[in-house]
């Protein structure tokens, strides 16, 4: 565990308040072989660049909020190990605040948008729900989703047709396999780009949570096959 | 100074903290009517109650054997006998209508079949009587947040309450905020301030919380002339990871977790072993073992780090039962995936026992609160991890999410009503805070100095070694004299990188640090004059629990800069004449 090694890192910065455009500063940070790629941000924050701006809280993959493009690839930073040669670059396509910090601003409009609350006929009742085991873990699995926007990064669908990403499509499903649920799940899923979806599983590959963004959309589609979006009702 | 140094804003309800309490007091808020705007210092999902394991203990009638009396008597018994016996038996009394409601919101608690809840135990409990969910914490929040956001909430991300702004008669009637998106500094008028900002788990060293819990709401109140209780008691969860760094001091929750006792109250917990092979539990706690309460595991676990029969990493070895290696990966998915990945995966199927050490988790003291959430003064309210007294000297693990929604309901029901006759704020109201901008911004002129990351360590340093688990006269009266320097000669002298306004992390850190520093010294001095052991304070030089002069609580409050503890008599339930509960705000 004592084993030390220099790791080469370019870090995007850029802070278009005082008018600095976008650019990239090399750091050589020494440190162990495991660490993460947080790690070593901190690191550079504490011992090189005071003024680096960068986004963390949880250490521990729950947050969401530490996301960055690591050589090209979305990656939560506190969880994917370090490289020996690294570019480290705000999460894209979103607004970039100053340096690795990105403004979703736009993004939590869209989960206001879409009312991800239970929507029920009736008030609850006081009493419990019934929902059967399995549902409910299937439920939990995708109310696990940590909002990172890991998947929408890394989603061809979303840079190239009118997608929203992955992890809109894992929000809306939570809710439609709630049995409480009554909002229009698979119309809103359709309207905000189910369809536009390539396929690649990407998303899946990427996603801290171990959630499985492809399979609900594939899960959202068989829907749509079998009780068409036009009743709008939730099926 | 140009005159819109401060950008003013209004809302009813300005709620300061984005977790739990905060939003389910935005929830109530709403539900009453008022406006409300949420703070969060950073993203909204970065909060503490996501990285909590989301158990929550609620009598619901599926055990037999509980009931809300049993609740109470352990949640008493767990926090030494010192807790707001009156805000206790509303935690026990109104959780199981706060889970509906978590569920009405969408949060899916795990079940046995599609009407019974999954119901397991938790260390000190002496029924089981605790649900979870698969999405853990991050589901409570989560389920909660977009609650809010339907409901009208407004909420702004990277935003940090930095003080009250108080009338000349010490009403609260804004908050001054720095915004850290856009440097900008805003004023909210309100007619109530909650302080949800929870805890001060980052002023030690090996901590299980957030970057952000800096302790700045308790700070902020106590500044206002609000009272602190049980500041002495911090909690530190017995067992988290001890390596690598990235992860060091995360929680893996209790040791009963990782055996049969956790579906059995008579079974066995996971068991702890010393470098000796030693089962040293069994000379603190001989009946409950590793299922007792955090505050004597994480103290038995400290001591034989201590005293040298600790692992070369600084840590003990947990033994887990294998035979409930299939219920806890169904369980605590993601803890097991993070054993996995940090200890490997022998350790993460219970093949092999693992290194644990305790860690800094959660603020038991706080800001003091009345049972409706109201501070001591007018117009501040409290509700979460910032807020005291509902735990006495040490929290059950499975009542922190219960509390968080009952208080965090309570004080946002009571703010609403009580928003709607306030003034506006004095001209001389508004310039105290521009002043305060004012004083804030000069740190970013500073020329030379101290940078504050440098400084956030050394507190934390201090506060480990000498307000931290193990504490005694000598080591609090010498921290007491360093947090004295650091605030007279280092607070000045602090100096930041760049100038830039826009999320500028050493301007933030440096704010923080005299947030940190005020909670630093309310603590080490209420430590200084609790002579005894108790809960989650533990006194080398008064190492025995002393009831006849101490069953009683510390109330802090500054008098002339300077922390002021008071000795009070318990708050029990036979003291008070009106029913629990039952004395409706409307």
């Amino acid at each position: 565990m004592t084993e030390q090694r220099a790791m080469r890192v370019e870090v995007f910065r850029c802070d278009p308040s005082e008018g600095v455009a976008p650019h990239y500063e090399r750091y050589t940070v020494e440190g162990r072989p495991e660490m993460r790629v947080l790690d070593v941000i901190r690191s550079i924050y504490e011992e090189q660049a005071g003024d680096l701006a960068f986004q963390y809280a949880c250490r521990n993959g729950r947050c969401g909020t530490c996301g960055v493009k690591v050589n090209g690839t979305p990656v939560l930073a506190c969880q994917e190990r370090a490289k020996a040669t690294m570019r480290i670059e705000p999460l894209s396509p979103f607004p970039v605040l100053r340096d690795l910090v990105v403004d979703r601003g736009e993004v939590e409009q869209r989960y206001l948008e879409l009312e991800l609350t239970v929507l029920r006929e009736a008030p609850h009742a006081g009493s419990r729900d019934a929902v059967e085991p399995g549902r409910a873990r299937e439920i939990g699995t995708l109310g696990s989703c940590i909002s990172c926007l890991i998947c929408v990064s890394a989603c061809p669908a979303v840079a190239e047709r009118p997608f929203d990403g992955p992890a809109f499509m894992v929000q809306l499903r939570r809710l439609n396999r709630n049995p409480a649920d009554r909002g229009p799940r698979l119309r809103q899923a359709v309207e905000h780009g189910l369809l536009e979806c390539f396929g690649c599983d990407i998303c899946t590959q990427l996603c801290p949570a171990d959630i499985s963004p492809a399979d609900v959309i594939r899960g959202f589609r068989r829907d749509l096959v079998l009780r068409p979006v036009a009743h709008g009702s939730r099926p | 100074m140009s005159e819109d140094l401060v950008r003013i804003e209004r809302t009813d309800v300005l709620v300061a903290g984005c977790g739990g309490a905060g939003m389910r007091a935005a929830i109530e808020a709403r539900a009453k009517g008022a406006s409300v705007v949420l703070l969060a210092k950073g993203p909204v999902r970065a909060n503490h109650t996501r990285m909590s394991g989301g158990r929550y203990n609620v009598v619901t009638g599926l055990n037999p054997e509980d009931s809300v009396d049993h609740f109470f008597r352990d949640t008493i018994t767990g926090g030494a006998d010192i807790n707001n016996q009156v805000l206790a038996r509303i935690l026990v009394e109104e959780a199981l209508d706060r889970a509906y409601d978590l569920e009405s919101y969408g949060l899916v608690w795990e079940r046995k079949t599609p009407a019974d809840y999954l119901v397991v135990g938790s260390g000190g409990g002496s029924r089981l009587r605790t649900l979870g969910s698969f999405d853990e914490g991050i589901g409570v929040s989560e389920v909660m947040l977009h609650r809010s956001l339907r409901d009208g909430t407004v909420i702004r991300e990277f935003q940090m309450l930095v003080d009250v702004v108080q009338d000349d008669d010490r009403r609260v009637v804004g908050g001054l905020v720095l915004d850290l998106a856009r440097g900008q500094w805003v004023l909210y008028k309100c007619g109530a301030l909650i302080i949800a900002t929870g805890g001060t788990s980052q002023l030690y060293e090996t901590n299980s919380g957030p970057a952000i819990n800096t302790g700045d709401g308790i700070a902020i109140a106590y500044r206002a002339g609000a009272e602190l209780i049980d500041i002495e008691h911090m909690q530190f969860i017995p067992i988290a990871f001890v390596y690598p760094p990235s992860i060091k001091g995360y929680t893996l929750t209790e040791p009963q977790q990782y055996g049969m006792r956790h579906f059995d109250v008579k079974g066995e917990p996971g068991k702890l072993l010393n470098t000796k092979g030693e089962r040293f539990i069994l000379k603190h706690d001989p009946v409950a073992r590793e299922g007792g309460t955090r505050d004597v595991l994480a103290r038995a676990i400290m001591l034989e780090i201590l005293e040298g029969r600790g692992t070369p990493e600084g840590g003990v070895w947990l033994e887990p039962d294998s035979r409930v290696f299939e219920a806890f990966l169904h369980e605590r998915p993601i803890y097991a995936k993070r054993i996995l990945e940090n200890y490997g995966e022998r350790a993460a199927r219970f093949e092999e026992p693992f290194q644990v050490m305790p860690s800094a988790l959660y603020t038991t003291g706080g800001v003091r609160i009345d049972t409706w959430g109201r501070t001591t003064v007018a117009g501040l309210y409290a509700a979460g991890e910032a807020a005291g007294g509902v735990h006495g000297a040490n929290r059950l693990g499975g009542n922190s999410m219960p509390d968080i929604q009952v208080f965090g309901r309570r004080a946002g029901l009571t703010a609403a009503q009580e928003s709607l006759d306030a003034a506006p704020p004095s001209k001389a109201a508004i310039a105290r805070a521009e002043a305060r901008a004012r004083e804030l911004d000069a740190i970013l002129l500073r020329d030379a100095g101290v940078r504050p990351p440098h400084v956030k360590r050394q507190v934390q340093r201090l506060m480990w070694n000498q307000v931290g688990l193990v504490r005694n006269g000598a080591g609090l009266t010498d921290a007491l004299t360093r947090i004295d320097a650091l605030r007279d000669q280092v607070l000045p002298s602090l100096r930041v990188t760049s100038r830039t306004r826009v999320v500028n992390r050493e301007w933030m850190e440096a704010i923080e640090l005299e947030n940190m520093l005020d909670v630093a010294e309310a603590m080490a001095v209420a430590a200084l004059a609790r002579t005894e052991t108790r809960g989650a304070h533990y006194r080398q030089d008064f190492p025995t629990r002393d009831d006849p002069v101490w069953l009683a609580n510390l109330y802090c409050r500054r008098v002339s800069g300077r922390p002021q503890v008071e000795k009070r008599p318990l708050v029990t339930l036979t003291a008070t004449a009106a029913p629990v509960g039952a004395q409706a705000a409307g």
